[in-house]
């Protein structure tokens, strides 16, 4: 979606000021937020494709404003309440006015988290389908104005690049977002930074994008 | 069960904002509080990832998968042309590691990362991300202006050395190899993996001190 947080190339986001100390969690409640993300039990249905797409429908203003790992308390209040697991009521009492949910996974132990925490999920997939895309071949980003969730950048679209690699078949994030299981051929595409934006005109610096196959048309 | 979806989070977003406490610390205890009653969530577990994240999982872990492909010139092969198995063969596999991708700075080719749509991150490598890297500020710049954002982090980058930005737009994610700093000859692993920071792995530092140590 044309959302606030497609903010590559956008202008007027001022200096960076990185920090020497940047602890992990600045906030107490910073640290809670992620335990209760990754610990939650939850429906079989969600996955980090609907996570971002929650979270980038927040309000401007607020998307802007808010601590990051507030950002995901909003993300998960609305996916805990679109999904009728909570109501508002209960979020802003802290109180449990009903029964206990069915059809969730357990919820995590402590003891859990050793083996949890060493999991980590390849999103390939097995594909029979056609590699449309050839290494080294030119490729254009679609000039499209998704009202989805789509992981094609704006500062891209329309903007011809350069296959560098493909990565197999990954689940197509565009459309888990929406309940629908669809696995496309994942490629590195990299475009000219003097392509993309005229003030870097002569520059030879790249950015490199992955992108799936729906992204993209030959150029 | 209702399958969740996700379109209509637009709709969720200002009323549960105009509902819940005003403070973040209170509305997050509510939610904790509010769940554990619901039976959906052990506060043991929530404590259990607080100190994972704060005490374990860091950038230490990226620092050893650095100096070993110093050391180990076929790890280091091995490393870049499949991320997710050569870290596997150091036993590392956790969150955001399914599908890692090195990139190597040489002489010639300086690498850095950014998620441009949220802040995606090699966190089983690295932990959490630094604040500055899910801010719009450096996220909007590092594709437009990446010799700019490298300057405010006193990177200052040779007009022949070019600029490699990647940006983390599918499941891959991207750990930068630095360089191993001239002068470090006489350092075995663990002692160059002190020398291996947090932002040379992100990118955003090139040269690595070896008189001062690491972080």
């Amino acid at each position: 979606m044309d959302g606030i947080h497609d903010v590559g190339g956008k202008l007027g986001f001022g200096a960076i000021n990185p920090t020497d100390e940047d602890p992990p969690f600045p906030e107490p409640c910073d640290g809670r937020m992620l335990g209760i993300a990754r610990a939650v039990a939850r429906p079989a249905d969600w996955n980090s494709d609907k996570f971002r797409h929650t979270r980038e429908q927040e309000d401007p203003v607020q998307y802007l404003t808010r601590t990051y790992f507030d950002q995901w308390y909003k993300a998960y209040a609305c996916m805990l309440v679109g999904s009728e697991l909570v109501t508002v009521e209960e979020l802003a009492t802290g109180k449990s006015s009903g029964a206990k949910p069915d059809g969730l996974s357990k919820p995590m132990k402590a003891g859990d988290v050793e083996q949890v925490k060493q999991m980590g999920a390849s999103f390939e997939r097995p594909y029979d389908g056609l590699i449309k895309f050839q290494i080294e071949g030119h490729v254009r980003a679609k000039l499209i104005t998704p009202t989805g969730h789509c992981r094609l950048p704006a500062y891209v679209r329309g903007h011809v690049g350069e296959v560098t690699a493909c990565h197999g078949a990954h689940v197509l994030a565009d459309a888990s977002a929406h309940n629908r299981h669809v696995v496309e051929p994942l490629y590195t595409v990299r475009f000219w930074l003097s392509d993309l934006f005229p003030e870097r005109d002569g520059c030879a610096d790249l950015v490199h994008l992955d992108l799936w196959e729906s992204h993209l048309e030959t150029a | 069960m209702v399958e969740y979806d996700a379109s209509k989070a637009a709709e969720l977003h200002p009323i549960i904002h105009s509902h819940v406490p005003s403070k973040p610390a209170l509305r997050i205890k509510a939610l904790e509080t509010l769940l554990v009653e619901k039976g959906m969530l052990d506060s043991a577990a929530v404590d259990a990832w607080v100190e994972v994240y704060s005490e374990e999982i860091g950038p230490k872990t990226g620092a050893g998968v650095v100096a070993h492909a110093w050391c180990d010139n076929d790890f280091r092969k091995r490393l870049l042309a499949d991320g997710a198995s050569g870290v596997a063969e150091l036993g590392i596999t956790g969150w955001a590691l399914g599908n890692l991708k090195v990139v190597e700075n040489t002489d010639d080719v300086h690498n850095v990362v950014v998620c441009t749509l949220c802040s995606c991150y090699p966190h089983g490598l690295l932990g959490i991300q630094p604040s500055w890297y899910k801010l719009e500020a450096y996220r909007s710049r590092v594709v437009r202006d990446p010799r700019g954002v490298l300057a405010e982090f006193e990177v200052m980058m040779p007009d022949n050395v070019r600029i490699d930005v990647w940006d983390s737009t599918a499941e891959l994610r991207y750990l930068v190899l630095p360089q191993r700093p001239a002068g470090s000859e006489h350092l075995n692993e663990e002692e160059l993996a002190a020398l291996v920071t947090r932002n040379s792995m992100i990118g955003t530092q090139r040269v690595l001190p070896v008189a001062n140590g690491g972080q």
